[in-house]
């Protein structure tokens, strides 16, 4: 075993030892049965996400008998029309281009969990906000550092294994909702595809496709928020000073770019080219912005927390208490 | 290259414009257990800080075996085993899991080499047990058994009677000097009880206000031939001193019905027999050692942080 796996190795076992960590993964199991309980509730109520009425040969005449009430209670309640046009637009989709609508299945399940990515990302802040806060805590770091280790590779070992908790987390979410979603739902296949609102158009799209996607875009925030949370930890030794600004500044980061919004600088916040997904569907959140310009600023974040990091826990004294 | 296992060369630490360690020079050999004290404040444990590598060196050089601390870290820390400050493990690991972990961070580590540690501080039965659950002498075994791992030619303990019974500090002692003279280890311990360690060191360096103001061996000064004052519980006290002036030519002082002399150890045996030869009752006779600490509270004065 090479010398930085075995670092790998010690940071991990760290971590998986703690129940604290056990905590995150219990909830997460939870919180994914809990939604599958209640979707699976609703499919016994009018509910259209689950399809279960359009599998038979009728379900022609079900989408038209469907748009026709839905068409009624618009005319009766002004409540329901955003919902019920879209759902309309939705349904006429599947008539024109005569598809046969897929039925809820497993897939579809793992896509709609996509939002569960900011509860990894809140769990990855936590463990990079402590991976070098705590070992401070502890009074660990001292023995950690007088090894025959530089503490440029004992860095790199712990951010490295911020990483891969977060890849271990995501990887759980998925397999966890997809076998959930195979339990309660089904599956429809190897690569089903649904209907779906995309840049205001309807088209009809790989499930999986959307799930890399969607899950993929996510991932730029947990990455910059990670690594933020991480340089907070490193430069102020202080768990809860990371985490604390680190969270506050992913619930705030959309309020402080529309705060700013009226300065030309405001692209340069990093929270306006967070969301990589405004490129594909939509247009950019600010003027002078582009997939290239937003991947730039990203970049150099990123870097200016990578080095700072380094320099602050590489340099400084480690003093008393 | 000297043969001193650890160098200090005129050591210094500044933080902003305040320098905390004053050019501090000083050599341990191999096989010799070095006492390390000063009182509270006085820079011992930011010494050590630098020894390890922890805090940089502002001005001077560490040399352990004769590679820098500054420019060959690797080298240099690889020889060395530390307890710096307390004894702090992962909490809510057992003793073996944080050997286990620290003994993945330096190559060459074997099981066998880990439960010869273990069974050395006496730790066998507690090994499995979560650290949060250890006393306080368990962590500095444990502590002890972290440092001892990879025999390293250098051991720092920082304080490590901190918190053991007199049962501990008698093992811990025994075990130190074994270390030394059987695996050749330099040894240094920092204290700021000189009682605790005098046992155990051999040289004693004693620092204060981050300047190293005596070293002193330790054998040199309980065995020294100056006189030293001598206490004597004697009957009749008048007819005694009589007796110490005109045959001796010494002068003594009485309280309490003992007298008090100055006088070198050699000539203690004539003093008893001329007392004796003239009728006086000798009851008691004792040496009063003059300590290291006495000496070392001399050159301290008073416990002050500057």
């Amino acid at each position: 075993m090479s010398n930085f796996f075995k670092l790998l190795v010690n940071e991990q076992y760290k971590l998986y030892i703690r129940k604290s960590t056990w905590v995150m993964y219990i909830l997460v199991s939870l919180i994914i049965l809990g939604l599958a309980f209640l979707a699976n509730f609703a499919q016994g109520a009018n509910a259209p996400g689950t399809n279960e009425k359009y599998q038979d040969s009728n379900w022609r005449q079900t989408l038209q008998q469907e748009n026709e009430e839905l068409k009624k209670q618009l005319e009766e309640e002004e409540m329901m029309q955003g919902y019920n046009a879209r759902q309309i637009e939705e349904n006429n989709y599947y008539l024109d281009n005569d598809i046969q609508p897929n039925s809820y299945d497993a897939w579809q399940f793992v896509m709609e969990n996509e939002f569960l990515l900011s509860l990894v990302s809140l769990f990855t802040i936590i463990v990079a906000a402590g991976i070098i806060a705590n070992e401070f805590k502890w009074g660990t770091i001292k023995l950690l550092l007088i090894r025959p280790i530089t503490r440029t590779k004992i860095l790199l070992s712990k951010y490295v294994s911020v990483l891969l908790f977060a890849l271990f987390t995501l990887l759980y979410v998925l397999v966890f909702s997809w076998v959930v979603g195979i339990l309660f739902f089904g599956i429809n296949g190897i690569d089903p595809h649904i209907v779906l609102n995309q840049s205001e158009s309807y088209s009809y799209v790989s499930v999986i496709q959307q799930i890399i996607e969607g899950y993929g875009f996510q991932l730029v925030t947990l990455l910059m928020m990670a690594t933020f949370a991480f340089m907070i930890s490193a430069i102020f030794r202080q768990s809860s000073l990371a985490i604390g600004i680190a969270i506050f500044l992913m619930l705030a980061g959309n309020a402080i770019v529309t705060f700013f919004a009226d300065y030309s600088w405001a692209k340069y916040i990093m929270f306006a080219n967070t969301d990589l997904s405004q490129y594909t569907n939509g247009t950019p959140w600010l003027d002078g912005m582009s997939l290239g310009f937003s991947i730039i600023v990203l970049v150099v974040y990123y870097l200016i927390f990578l080095v700072l990091s380094w320099v602050f826990f590489t340099k400084r004294d480690v003093a008393g208490q | 290259m000297s043969n001193a296992a650890i160098e200090l060369i005129n050591v210094k630490k500044s933080l902003g414009k305040k320098e905390i360690i004053k050019g501090l020079s000083f050599s341990i050999d191999r096989g010799e257990v070095f006492g390390f004290i000063g009182p509270n404040g006085a820079g011992k444990t930011t010494t050590i800080r630098m020894m390890v590598g922890l805090m940089q060196i502002t001005e001077g050089d560490v040399h352990i075996l004769g590679n820098s601390i500054k420019t060959d870290y690797k080298e240099a820390i690889r020889e060395v085993g530390a307890i710096v400050e307390n004894p702090e493990m992962y909490p809510f690991m057992s003793g073996w899991q944080n050997l286990m972990h620290f003994s993945r961070m330096i190559p060459g580590i074997t099981k066998e080499r880990i439960h010869e540690v273990i069974k050395l501080v006496g730790l066998e039965k507690p090994i499995n047990e979560k650290v949060k659950k250890y006393s306080l002498g368990m962590r500095q075994r444990l502590g002890i058994a972290q440092a001892l791992l990879h025999k390293p030619s250098v051991l720092i303990l920082d304080e490590p009677t901190n918190g053991l019974d007199p049962a501990g500090i008698r093992e811990i002692r025994k075990y130190i000097r074994a270390l030394a003279s059987e695996e050749n280890v330099a040894v240094i311990i920092s204290s700021h009880l000189l009682s605790e360690i005098e046992l155990m060191c051999d040289r004693i360096g004693l620092i204060k206000n981050g300047e190293l103001v005596a070293t002193q061996d330790v054998n040199a000064a309980t065995d020294q031939d100056s006189a030293t004052p001598v206490q004597m519980e004697v009957t009749p006290i008048e007819h005694a001193i009589e007796l110490l002036k005109s045959n001796h030519d010494i002068d003594a002082t009485s309280d309490n019905g003992t007298i008090t002399i100055q006088s070198e150890r050699d000539t203690i045996p004539s003093i008893i027999k001329t007392l004796i030869n003239n009728d006086v009752l000798v009851y008691q006779v004792s040496i009063t050692k003059s300590t290291l600490e006495d000496k070392f509270f001399d050159l301290i004065g008073e416990n002050t942080i500057e």
